[in-house]
């Protein structure tokens, strides 16, 4: 092969190639980081919430007539509503909730077990809930059951005598009671008095990042909602109609009540936002990405177009001795490929330095060998083509120019 | 006005070492119009850029209007050819993208001379070799004989006590190079040294001293007579490019 | 020398059109990444009290009875009431104020629907503390902190709806069931970070509507709202009030300002001397667990630059970087390209040093060019970003933007020609004068 001459053309041009093996270099460092970056960020993006998001609307309400300050007018007023949402035509299930998937504000309680009241609590979010919680939520009931009515409507009391029903998700219970033989264990608030509080159901699945905890939730049943707090509704539309669902909300919820204001919002919306740091992050990075590899193709074109000029004598001698066109083209490949491989061992350093570098700002995942393997071939994939061009124009050297005096 | 001892310059290209001049010893008297002729490759083109200060020597001592200019930094010697030298190029040598009057410019800009005095004497020199109605036209628009006139403007303006010429009217036609001839003539009886490298033997005979280099040294004329001198130059002629 | 230079370095640019606008585009694309990014940074990160901020010192306490830590280091993030009306008692701040926020019920005149004010709950030094700006009026006084008396300061927000932008002072304001009399109306005031409310929502909400005095916490039985902790008895009292004093609820902010160590010191002392106190008496199990912590201190260690913000900003800088390496190849091409010219420039006079300058002077003029098209970019970027991320503070163009992109193009431009124009002047002049 060629390898031979063309190392030692590529040694004897130090300048140029060293530009071309730097450019390869910090390329692959920041577009194998920016991956990385993109990769955690879609991780969170894509996690599966275990809820029926594309059909969910959420409604917050925020009475302001002074009735509300009373506990059995904002009962009233509660029932009215859900009868009056789940008479809307394109509604699937609807429940009052204090818990919002995707919204920016939870509660984190801890727990023990009953009878050990010395051992540090476990956190977990804590959210109050009606029967029709989990079927407004879509999610599965697997074991146990869910809440009752009576559960539901009794009064609140500070009575920790008074036993409570409380669901986990799966992942919690099998934590606290592995060898799934959590559901009627009984286990407690920490910090304090508390009431036994009873594992009656067992959802499969709950995944909500805010605060430290994200897959570990405990349901109450309760119907508080208070003023001027209101309560919250939500609502699981049929396939396709959570649109036109929550645009019809507002005015069947006044009707009811018309004292208080309204927030409306579907869950795609709620995700959206929620996730808008992670969104903008990745379309940063796929701009950063995307504008370094074209800025780099550009680089490599003009270096090598510039050491095709450079070289047009040689060309012509070569062609005139006998080289074939598509000898001159591989030729000037073949360097390019040398030199882009060159960069890209030096590339993959540099990358792991700045992986290390960026860890210490931010949390993230160590560089994948994949993610280097694809970085690697992106950049052959790049010199290659940048180098294309400079290429076929320095077959088209005549022959005769190796005689023609300069 | 120019002294020249001993002086030796090697050219490196790898391992190979071309001695372009060797020994070489020459004195230029202030006022001197003297031209140089020789067989390609002997070392002409190298001397006038030891000589305009363009290229370093290795030994030798090299007096420069009684300036000894071996020990100098590239500011002081960047300066001595901005002041002193004026250089005249077988291919003229203009800057294509500036007009003429830019052209003339150039070395008074790196004078640092005030916007008045500059546009002053670049009227004048453009004016001495007759191409005041050029002054904004562009290299490209002009004749051959036109532009090394442009060129011989741009020395004129930087009113320099020495020319270097090296093959000025190798690119022209006969009429041209005439003309050309005519004014460093000119030039020189207003005070100007100059020395020229050439292989016309006409013009060179113009000169009130006429030198020849062979393989890096001065041969003395006297010396080679009887050889005809026409005939060395005529022979070096060809393999010129 | 300098415009001839800048008028050599236009005309090339102008020779070759292609390739100037290649060489623009690059220097434009990472200037205005950068650029965008540096300014998130900065505006974030900055001072947003200068001369003042290091004065200004958030103070917790450890009231915590869990057995789980309320944070992984130190206090909770907030105090519980008893505790901020303990620690206030202390003369030695020069001003201190006790802040939340709530959500109240404002009813407009004129039968608007009534509606859900944001209110921040504060007290009389909080206004001159933080440098509020005021259009009309001014804050309340330290008598109406305590009784506390009926009034308010309003946002030039509120003021445009309620009273059509003209001067309420002295105009009724109804939250909940209550009437405020209207002192002061704040200019439109949004630091980018809200430096008050460090703990909660520094970035990316607005201020508040309505400020009301603290104490008015009691009498309306306030609930607030942002975070709240809860690490020993919440008090179950059929009095709200009795509640408030008694609880062990941390969800109110403190500010004191201590104008120097000495006082910072005696301050602390205090602090000390309280939880001393009240250790006796059976609360404080984790005893001399407090911080009083600067401003910009607690800004950092609540991170209100985002780290991917951070993260974001080496990104940005390190792709301009790259971007101005690749340029130095484009560069030395356009250079080379000019040999013989500058062959010819040598022989007329023109130092090394002369070159060298010419062909950067050349590269910067790209680079500046460059920049200001990365400062448009930069100017669009930022206004995506405003409609499209929620938590990210308002941002226009500013002198520092300016500045940056100057400097990053100036920068960029340093990268990518200093080496081209190093060679370009280091080759022997004598080399291409010859022929062409």
């Amino acid at each position: 092969m060629e390898f031979g001459p063309i190392f030692r053309a590529v040694t004897r041009h130090r300048a140029r190639f060293v530009l071309i093996v730097a450019e390869v270099a910090l390329t692959l460092a920041l577009v194998a980081n920016c991956l990385t970056l993109i990769l955690d960020a879609r991780e969170d993006l894509l996690v599966d919430s275990g809820f029926d998001e594309e059909n969910l609307i959420v409604v917050d309400t925020e009475p302001f007539e002074d009735a509300f300050r009373e506990e059995a007018y904002r009962n009233r007023v509660t029932d009215a509503d859900v009868a009056a949402l789940r008479a809307m035509p394109g509604v699937k299930a609807v429940s009052h909730s204090g818990f919002t998937p995707w919204g920016d504000s939870t509660s984190i309680t801890g727990i023990q077990y009953d009878g050990k009241p010395d051992m540090e609590p476990i956190p977990t979010q804590i959210y109050l809930g009606d029967p029709e919680m989990f079927k407004a939520l879509g999610v599965e009931i697997v074991e146990g059951r869910t809440f009752t009515r009576e559960e539901y409507n009794a009064p609140q009391t500070n009575d920790v005598e008074r036993p409570l029903s409380i669901i986990l998700n799966r992942k919690f219970a099998d934590e606290l009671f592995p060898g799934g033989k959590a559901l009627g264990k009984v286990i407690r608030f920490g910090g304090g008095e508390s009431p036994p509080l009873t594992i009656v159901g067992i959802v499969d699945r709950f995944y909500k990042p805010v605060g430290d905890v994200h897959e570990r939730v405990m349901f109450l049943p309760s119907r508080a909602g208070g003023y001027p707090f209101g309560p919250s509704y939500l609502v699981r539309a049929e396939p396709g109609q959570a649109n036109a669902v929550a645009g019809d909300i507002e005015a069947t919820l006044l009707r009811v009540d018309s004292g208080r204001n309204f927030e409306i919002r579907t869950m795609p919306e709620l995700r959206r936002e929620f996730q808008s740091r992670n969104h903008m992050l990745i379309a940063t990075l796929n701009a950063v990405m995307g504008l370094l590899l074209l800025v780099t193709a550009l680089g490599i074109v003009g270096l090598t177009s510039f050491s095709v000029a450079e070289r047009r004598r040689q060309i012509g001698t070569r062609r005139a001795l006998g080289a074939t066109r598509r000898d001159v083209v591989r030729y000037f490949l073949l360097e390019n490929w040398l030199v882009t491989t060159c960069g890209a061992v030096l590339g993959v350093g540099l990358a792991l330095a700045l992986n290390v570098g960026l860890l210490n700002v931010v949390e993230g995942s160590r560089i994948g060998w994949q993610v280097l393997a694809a970085g690697v071939v992106l950049l052959w994939v790049i010199g290659l083509g940048s180098a294309l061009g400079p290429a076929l124009r320095a077959s088209q050297v005549a022959p005769a120019i190796a005689t023609r005096n300069v | 006005m120019l002294r020249m001892e001993n002086i030796t310059k090697i050219y490196r290209t790898g391992l190979v070492e071309t001695r372009a001049l060797r020994d070489f010893s020459l004195t230029v008297e202030e006022g001197e119009f003297v031209t140089i002729t020789g067989p390609s490759g002997s070392g002409k083109t190298t001397f006038l850029n030891v000589a305009g200060l363009l290229d370093a020597f290795e030994q030798g001592t090299y007096l420069l209007d009684q300036v000894d200019v071996s020990r100098l930094s590239d500011r002081e010697m960047s300066r001595i050819r901005n002041e002193k030298i004026g250089f005249i190029f077988q291919s003229f040598n203009l800057i294509p993208d500036l007009d003429v009057f830019d052209n003339v410019d150039v070395p008074l800009r790196y004078r640092g001379l005030s916007g008045k005095e500059r546009k002053e004497r670049i009227e004048r020199a453009v004016a001495q070799v007759g191409l005041s109605s050029r002054l904004r036209h562009l290299p490209s628009q002009l004749s051959g004989g036109q532009q090394q006139r442009v060129a011989i403007a741009r020395v004129l303006a930087g009113d320099p006590k020495l020319i270097l010429a090296d093959e000025p009217t190798g690119n022209l036609d006969s009429g041209m190079a005439r003309e050309i001839m005519d004014l460093l003539e000119q030039i020189n009886e207003a005070g100007t040294t100059i020395i020229m490298v050439t292989h016309n033997p006409e013009h060179a005979a113009r000169a009130h001293r006429q030198l020849h280099i062979a393989d890096g040294r001065m041969v003395d004329l006297e010396r080679i007579a009887p050889f005809p001198l026409n005939r060395s130059a005529a022979g070096a002629r060809p393999a010129v490019v | 020398m300098l415009g001839y230079n800048l008028r050599l370095a236009w005309k090339s640019v102008r020779r070759h059109p292609v390739l100037s606008t290649l060489i623009v585009l690059g220097i434009a694309l990472g200037v205005g990444v950068a650029t965008t990014f540096i300014t998130i940074y900065h505006v974030l990160a900055r001072d947003p009290l200068p001369g003042k901020s290091d004065k200004i010192h958030y103070v917790r306490v450890n009231n915590w009875q869990g057995l789980t830590p309320a944070t992984e280091e130190g206090p909770p993030p907030k105090l519980a009431y008893r505790d901020m009306m303990g620690l206030m008692k202390s003369d030695i701040p020069v001003r201190q104020t006790a802040t939340a926020a709530a959500q109240l019920v404002v009813r407009p005149e004129k039968g608007a629907r009534p509606f859900r004010g944001r209110i921040r709950l504060a007290m009389s030094d909080f206004f001159p503390m933080f440098d509020v700006p005021f259009l009309y009026g001014s804050g309340w006084d330290r008598q109406a902190d305590g009784k506390p008396e009926a009034v308010a300061v309003i946002s030039a927000a509120l003021n445009d709806r309620l009273f059509g932008g003209e001067n309420s002072v002295g105009r009724k304001l109804r939250v909940e069931d209550r009437e405020f009399r209207i002192l002061g109306v704040i200019d439109h005031w949004q630091p980018p970070v809200r430096y008050y409310d460090i703990v909660d929502n520094p970035v990316g909400v607005e201020v508040e509507d309505i400020f009301l005095p603290f104490q008015w916490v009691g009498p309306m039985e306030i609930r607030n709202t942002g975070m709240q902790m809860s690490g020993g008895n919440e008090g179950n009292f059929d009095n709200f009030i009795d509640g408030l004093n008694a609880s062990e609820r941390n969800w109110v902010q403190l500010w004191v300002e201590l104008p120097d160590e000495a006082r910072r010191k005696e301050y602390e002392s205090v602090v000390a001397a309280y939880i001393s106190e009240q250790h006796k008496a059976g609360r404080f199990p984790r005893w001399q667990d407090f911080l009083v912590t600067s401003m910009l201190a607690f800004m950092e260690e609540r991170e209100v630059v985002p780290p991917q913000a951070r993260a974001l900003a080496l990104i940005s800088l390190l792709f301009l970087t790259v971007a101005a390496v690749n340029l130095i190849g484009l560069f030395l091409g356009k250079f080379l390209a000019k040999a013989s010219v500058v062959g010819v420039r040598r022989a007329l006079g023109a130092s090394r040093r002369a070159i060298f300058l010419q062909h950067l002077v050349e590269a910067e003029l790209v680079a500046l060019i460059g920049g200001v098209a990365g400062l448009g970019l930069a100017v669009l970027t930022m206004a995506l970003i405003n409609r499209g991320v929620e938590d990210v503070p308002p941002l226009h163009i500013n002198g520092l933007m300016v500045l940056a992109a100057v400097g990053l193009s100036l920068a960029a431009g340093a990268i990518a020609g200093v080496y081209p124009a190093w060679r370009i002047c280091a080759i022997p002049p004598a080399r291409h004068l010859k022929n062409q």
